[in-house]
């Protein structure tokens, strides 16, 4: 399980693709914490600069931008190594219990770095590290990273899982929003299945709540994977 | 102990039973060939075996357990690919860790020396012929130094000198008692390297047993060719009525007789025969029913049925 995650960990670092994205987080969120340095007088004036507001801005780039950042580097994990028939390889050298929990422990860690390095770097502005917001950006992206595995589990051509990925990635923060300010029941169930509603109820706790997801979505690549043929 | 038992093993897709109901024991250490044409049913029943495919019904043994022996089992799968960004070397050392083996990169490169692989120890998989591949294969099967190896039509696709060196490989693996069970379409290829054959046809069993027993069972004539002296006429009027008696079919030549015969206890009848007739025999040889013949002769069998 370790090797396979550490393989999966590697790789997300050597892709073009997640170079971008890296780059892309840590220069937003440096931007961003300069900018509001930059204002820092204002807005003390106007409700106080607490650390956390730096960090802020990186949450939110998690929040609007991570679902399409997860589905785009680990939309496939599962259903490329079935495709090119790597997995035959794998299957016959462990569980594949094991293949689905290494595969989601990679990308986890992939995150808990990229996330960690971006409060790192913010680090001078925020002059202490705000685990709470850490751990809100993290779970946030845990939720994705479930659903990137489930969706990989259950649909077996990666082309599909790219495009069914970025779908739900745009779709799920737009039925997020929509929700806290729609009375539509439909809307209003959907959201308790998405990480929104108990990000907008603004206590922590309910940030841990959203932990429950991804061990569902876990859970049932568990299920689908004992079934398959390879 | 059997090295793989099962019992009514089937596998459906699409409400056809592609493996029906098998019924298998696989002694341990032997080499065991399962035979059949593409499409027969070998590489489905391999990969329940292997736990790449779950089995619809039935159940199996390996080892006496009841689970996929993951720690004391090698497998080469048919039709899989290698990861395109690692090399041999990377390869071994990746599914090595994935066994928990801690395999010394002298070990690694010495498993990559065994199948030829080792000039090719640092290049890339992309890089690699089918050959290649197909070594590599078998060389990720042997990280554990399996009890039981599984090879899936170990030698189809290869050039000539890769499959002298497959199966050289397979019979040293053999020499170390490992358990050998590989399935191929390739007749010559089973009738040198195993001890045990089964041969499956539409997903069922249509023969099994060792070499001498298939032959003994489906093929009841022998034809022996006999080299002798020139024959005089005195000694063909005295050989003629007697190898007439002994033998179905007899062809004669000046210096070579060709007899077809019931079975191999009448051989030496013959020869008596030749050295009454004061005949000099200088060579008898026996044509054997090839595996390919007793394929044939299966396949023939089951058409009347």
């Amino acid at each position: 399980m370790l090797a396979i995650g550490l393989r999966e960990f590697q790789n997300l670092f050597k892709s073009i693709r997640s170079i971008i994205i890296i780059l892309f987080i840590f220069s937003v969120t440096l931007g961003i914490a300069k900018l509001i340095n930059n204002y820092k007088e204002v807005l003390s004036e106007v409700g106080g600069l607490e650390g956390d507001i730096y960090m802020g801005g990186l949450l939110l780039l998690i929040i609007g931008a991570g679902p399409l950042f997860v589905t785009s580097l680990s939309h496939n994990a599962i259903n490329q190594e079935v495709h090119s028939r790597t997995i035959r390889f794998l299957a016959t050298k462990v569980s594949r219990e094991k293949i689905v929990l290494g595969k989601f422990l990679g990308i986890a860690m992939y995150w808990m770095v990229c996330i960690l390095v971006a409060s790192l770097l913010i680090l001078p502005f925020t002059k202490g590290f705000y685990f709470h917001q850490f751990m809100e950006a993290l779970i946030f992206i845990l939720y994705f990273v479930g659903l990137a595995i489930f969706l990989s589990t259950l649909i077996t051509k990666p082309g599909m899982t790219m495009f069914l990925g970025s779908v739900l990635a745009i779709l799920l923060p737009i039925i997020g929003l929509w929700s806290l300010w729609s009375e539509n029941l439909i809307i209003d169930l959907v959201s308790y299945l998405t990480p929104y509603y108990y990000y907008s109820v603004g206590e922590h706790i309910y940030t841990y709540v959203v932990l429950i997801f991804p061990i569902l979505f876990v859970l049932g690549s568990l299920l689908l994977i004992r079934k398959k043929d390879f | 102990m059997y090295a793989i038992e099962t019992e009514g093993l089937t596998k459906i897709y699409a409400n056809k039973k592609v493996v029906n109901e098998i019924n298998l024991k696989v002694a341990q250490g032997s080499v065991f060939g399962f035979l059949g044409k593409n499409g027969a049913g070998k590489s489905t029943f391999i990969n329940m075996l292997a736990g790449l495919i779950q089995p619809s019904s039935g159940s199996f043994k390996i080892l006496g357990e009841q689970t996929h022996q993951r720690q004391k089992m090698g497998v080469l799968p048919d039709y899989s690919t290698f990861y395109d960004d690692l090399t041999a070397f990377q390869h071994l050392k990746y599914f090595s860790r994935l066994l928990n083996v801690k395999l010394p990169k002298s070990e690694i490169l010495n498993l990559l020396q065994r199948v030829e692989l080792e000039e090719a120890a640092h290049v890339k998989a992309k890089k690699f012929s089918f050959g290649m591949k197909k070594k590599l294969g078998i060389a990720q099967a042997l990280i554990n130094e399996p009890d039981i190896l599984f090879l899936d039509e170990p030698t189809s696709g290869v050039d000539a000198n890769a499959v002298l060196t497959i199966h050289r490989l397979i019979q040293d693996i053999s020499k170390e008692g490992t358990t050998i069970f590989l399935t191929s379409h390739n007749l010559d290829e089973v009738e040198k390297m195993c001890d045990d054959i089964a041969i499956m046809n539409q997903g069922v069993i249509t023969a099994k047993g060792s070499m001498q027993q298939l032959r003994a069972k489906y093929q009841n004539k022998l034809i022996v060719f006999i080299k002798h002296s020139r024959l005089n006429e005195k000694q063909m009027s005295s050989l003629r009525p007697q190898l007439e008696e002994l033998a179905n079919k007899v062809e004669w030549n000046q210096e070579l007789t060709t007899v077809t015969v019931d079975g191999e206890w009448l051989i030496p009848e013959i020869n008596r025969s030749f050295l009454h007739a004061n005949v000099d025999v200088f060579r008898i040889e026996v044509d054997e029913p090839s595996l390919e013949e007793i394929f044939i002769k299966i396949g023939e069998n089951q058409r009347s049925a």
